[in-house]
């Protein structure tokens, strides 16, 4: 493989499919946009022209659906991206259908990270597998530059090499090679502490809840908010593959409580039903889903004076002071504060090695939760905690096991001057 | 002590890109972080700083807070007592700062002094934006009743460009083009991730709708959050620190030059005046010429790059022929045969110039120079002019009013 000149993009109705299919149109590419169905894709099309903030992109794209246009897409394609719904049958039939049509060498890559990748080729020839990889896109991909990439176990080593230098030079984007394991780095980590603040409405209710972990703990959003943005299928859909496929220290926090269920059953998904942890009113304010009852309540304005204070320092630039203030907070709402912080610091420690490789220490997957989530990077969190040593006796008395890479003091690249960004006075 | 040359000692500057006011930050956290980084990337003593100059713009309008040299002194315990001072003169606020502080520099008062060039925009949506931009001009006269003021200026300037000499505006689209080209190499550049061509810069439509006149949304610099900060240093106190990093003061870059003018406020004023000479804009013409003086060059062929004060398409289409890459109405000449490129004869704006990098008005003089001292050290990273040895910049403030010419050399 030489070079990409034409991509075809499987799913580009979808926002991954048609905004990265976007990436590649504006590069100059050639980009089939292909779905079930022509208006379909033209969806996509249109999702790709704002993205770039310009019509003339359209002049790369051929829209299309599978019926009329896959065999010719896919027998020009030096790449074909695989963003089909997160469905294992539905992946297998595409990946089957694919293989009729494509040149030998073509890459064909999924965008999935929640389901194994190899169950997702069975069936398929030797050379299919050679050239088959995942690369994982984070939502919006024009502002989350991360895309993990990992190939399977018969993937030629020099494909995804290749793909490495291709996804940085041609599309911007910061690759972090992962190990094949289900949700890869980023959504591991972030959906179990999803799952674990899920539970937290139990006990402070939503509006509470996202208010102590709110931006100001080194998030571009509060966390459940994120999740309204995300979809609580989705969410949910993510939490039972790591419930399924992954098994460590922290499976306990993937528990799903009853209320996020009711919350499926009623459609109540997030922004995308205009309804979630969230529901904006026609008078512009909020209201906020009760796990009691099951219904919306007003908003109670929460004011925790060690919140405001940290918040208040942050806003100044003070990321040190901001976290000083945290930790010398006391109470239960202090407590659980801590508590979170404390569960990203050790778990992301604790899969350096697992999920990404061990040489390329915490740096991994510091890419990954700044450039995929726009959470400040565990080394930084570790850095406003006061330090490794400080951090370790932190983990101790909140009752976390200290990784031996926050041990080793792992270096990275991010430091507070250049990570403000991620701290937000919210 | 009087000192006869004023050395540059690195700076920082912060991500152009990002949204400050949505980060819910004071324009104090900004200042910050453009100090705290200068001092990582410079590794020299805060207690050697004798003194903090501000540029910022309108500080006051866009977010409530004027006299932001006091919030200088919050940086370091060792600052208790620190002079500062704000400066002003719209765009070229951050050239103000500079000036001031060379002055004090030159007439042995101070030895260091930390420049920062700081505007938080984002605050306000972009009528009220613009509203504010419009006193840089002479408000009552010139802005009273007009959503966009600038652009209606500097669109004027293509106007009398084009009366005068003729002009297509597909070379506005070509500067357009370089520029944010030019910023894709640079990582704290505003547009670096935008998608730009040239047939983009040229259509009009939804995405790229006309402002007033020739002037389209992509001729345009846009306003955003950022600042700036680099130390200006006295020859003794350069000497000092080169020493004690094992380097030649020759590898330091030191202000070779300087031009400062200013022109009547009124832009129609500013045509009046220029009817009967060659150059459009006299005054900005003069500032480049005093600083060539003043920096012992002869003309622009003796630089090796230029970061220019490209607002609008039409002010960095002024600045070539003002340069002097062209005779005057020829600055198509330089667009047409690659001259001003990245790779080319004499390039403009590698940084993305403000088009590319963006324009926080009250630092962008700062970040020019910034930019310049990165060149002359060789330390611009992906946007590096290869053996660049003498940079300049220019800096102007309104309808070219305040112009400020910078020289940047001494990589020996």
């Amino acid at each position: 493989m030489n070079s990409i000149k034409t991509v075809a993009i499987l799913g580009a109705s979808g926002t991954v499919g048609s905004l990265s299919g976007g990436l590649m149109a504006q590069n100059g590419l050639k980009v089939y946009f292909l779905s079930r169905t022509q208006q379909g894709s033209e969806r996509g099309l249109q999702k790709a022209i704002s993205q770039a903030r310009s019509e003339l992109i359209a002049h790369n794209i051929v829209c299309g659906d599978y019926e009329h246009l896959l065999k010719e897409a896919v027998a020009e394609a030096d790449w074909v991206v695989e963003a089909v719904a997160e469905d294992v049958g539905i992946k297998q039939q595409m990946h089957e259908r694919v293989e009729v049509y494509k040149k030998p060498q073509t890459i064909v890559s999924s965008t999935t990270s929640s389901l194994p990748l190899s169950e997702l080729v069975k069936g398929r020839s030797a050379e299919f597998k050679k050239n088959f990889l995942s690369t994982h896109f984070y939502n919006p991909p024009g502002r989350m530059p991360a895309c993990e990439i990992t190939g399977i176990e018969e993937t030629d080593p020099a494909i995804v090499d290749f793909m490495k230098v291709f996804l940085v030079n041609q599309l911007r984007r910061a690759i972090i090679p992962v190990k094949n394991i289900p949700a890869f780095a980023g959504n591991r980590i972030g959906f179990v502490l999803f799952g674990r603040i899920t539970s937290l409405v139990l006990e402070f209710g939503v509006e509470m809840t996202d208010y102590l972990i709110g931006p100001y703990t080194g998030r571009l959003m509060a966390p459940l908010a994120t999740i309204d943005l995300v979809g609580l299928d989705i969410h949910k859909a993510i939490i039972d593959s790591l419930n399924k496929h992954t098994k460590d220290a922290m499976h306990s926090w993937l528990a799903v409580p009853g209320y996020i269920n009711t919350m499926l059953q009623r459609k109540l998904l997030g922004y995308k039903t205009k309804g979630g942890f969230y529901k904006k009113l026609e008078s512009g304010k909020y209201v906020f889903f009760d796990p009691a009852t099951c219904d919306y309540i007003p908003a109670i304005e929460p004011h925790v004076a060690f919140v405001e204070k940290a918040k208040h320092f942050t806003r100044m630039g003070m990321y040190r002071e901001a976290f000083e203030t945290i930790l010398s907070a006391q109470g239960r709402e202090a407590e659980v504060v801590k508590n979170i912080l404390c569960a990203y610091v050790a778990y992301s420690y604790s899969l350096v090695g697992e999920v990404t490789d061990s040489r390329v220490g915490i740096e991994g997957i510091d890419d990954v939760m700044s450039y995929g989530f726009h959470w400040a990077a565990p080394s930084i969190i570790v850095e406003v905690l006061g330090g490794p040593d400080a951090t370790a006796r932190l983990l101790s008395q909140n009752g976390f096991e200290i990784p031996d890479a926050l041990k080793a003091g792992l270096k990275s690249h991010f430091n507070i001057i250049n990570s403000g960004k991620y701290f937000v006075a919210k | 002590m009087k000192n006869d040359a004023v050395y540059i000692i690195g700076g920082y500057q912060t991500d152009f890109a990002r949204n400050w006011a949505r980060e819910n930050k004071h324009i104090a956290a900004m200042m910050r972080e453009a100090y705290q980084g200068s001092v990582e990337a410079t590794k020299l003593d805060a207690g050697d700083i004798k003194a903090a100059f501000i540029g910022n713009f309108a500080g006051e309008l866009y977010c409530t807070q004027g006299h932001l040299g006091a919030f200088f002194v919050d940086f370091d315990r060792r600052f208790a007592g620190l002079p500062t001072m704000r400066f002003e003169a719209a765009c070229a606020s951050g050239a103000m700062a500079l000036l001031s502080a060379m002055a004090h520099i030159e007439a042995g008062i101070y030895d260091l002094i930390c420049v920062i060039g700081v505007e938080l925009m984002k605050s306000v949506d972009s009528a009220k934006g613009g509203d504010f931009l419009g006193t840089a001009a002479w408000y009552e006269k010139e802005c009273v009743g007009i959503e966009f003021p600038f652009p209606k200026l500097f669109g004027k300037l293509g106007d009398e460009y084009d009366k005068r000499y003729r002009l297509d505006n597909k070379y506005l689209a070509r500067i357009a083009e370089i520029n944010y080209s030019n910023a894709k190499n640079n990582p704290n550049a505003q547009t670096r991730d935008w998608y730009m061509s040239f047939d983009h810069a040229c259509t009009t439509g939804k995405y790229n709708s006309v402002i007033i006149g020739r002037i389209k949304v992509t001729d345009c610099s846009q306003i955003t959050d950022g600042a700036a900060c680099l130390y200006l240093a006295s020859q003794s106190y350069a000497a000092k620190y080169a020493a004690s990093r094992g380097l030649k003061i020759d590898g330091i870059p030191k202000i070779e030059g300087w031009g400062h003018t200013t022109a009547p406020m009124e832009f129609a004023r500013k045509i009046a005046d220029s009817a009967k000479g060659q150059y459009v804009l006299p005054m900005t013409r003069k500032a480049i010429t005093d600083a060539y003086h003043r920096a012992g060059i002869k003309d622009c062929w003796e630089l090796d790059a230029i970061e220019t004060h490209d607002c609008f398409t039409t002010s960095e289409y002024m600045a070539i022929d003002h340069f002097g890459l062209t005779k005057p109405g020829e600055s198509w000449k330089a667009i047409e045969d690659g001259i001003i490129e990245k790779d080319g004869k004499l390039p403009i704006n590698p940084s993305g110039g403000l088009i590319g990098c963006g324009h926080p008005v009250g630092a962008t003089g700062v970040r020019q120079l910034l930019d310049a001292y990165k060149q002359v050290a060789g330390t611009a990273g992906e946007y590096q002019v290869p053996n660049a040895k003498r940079v300049a910049t220019l800096n102007i403030g309104g309808s070219a009013t305040t112009n400020v010419c910078f020289i940047v050399g001494g990589n020996g």
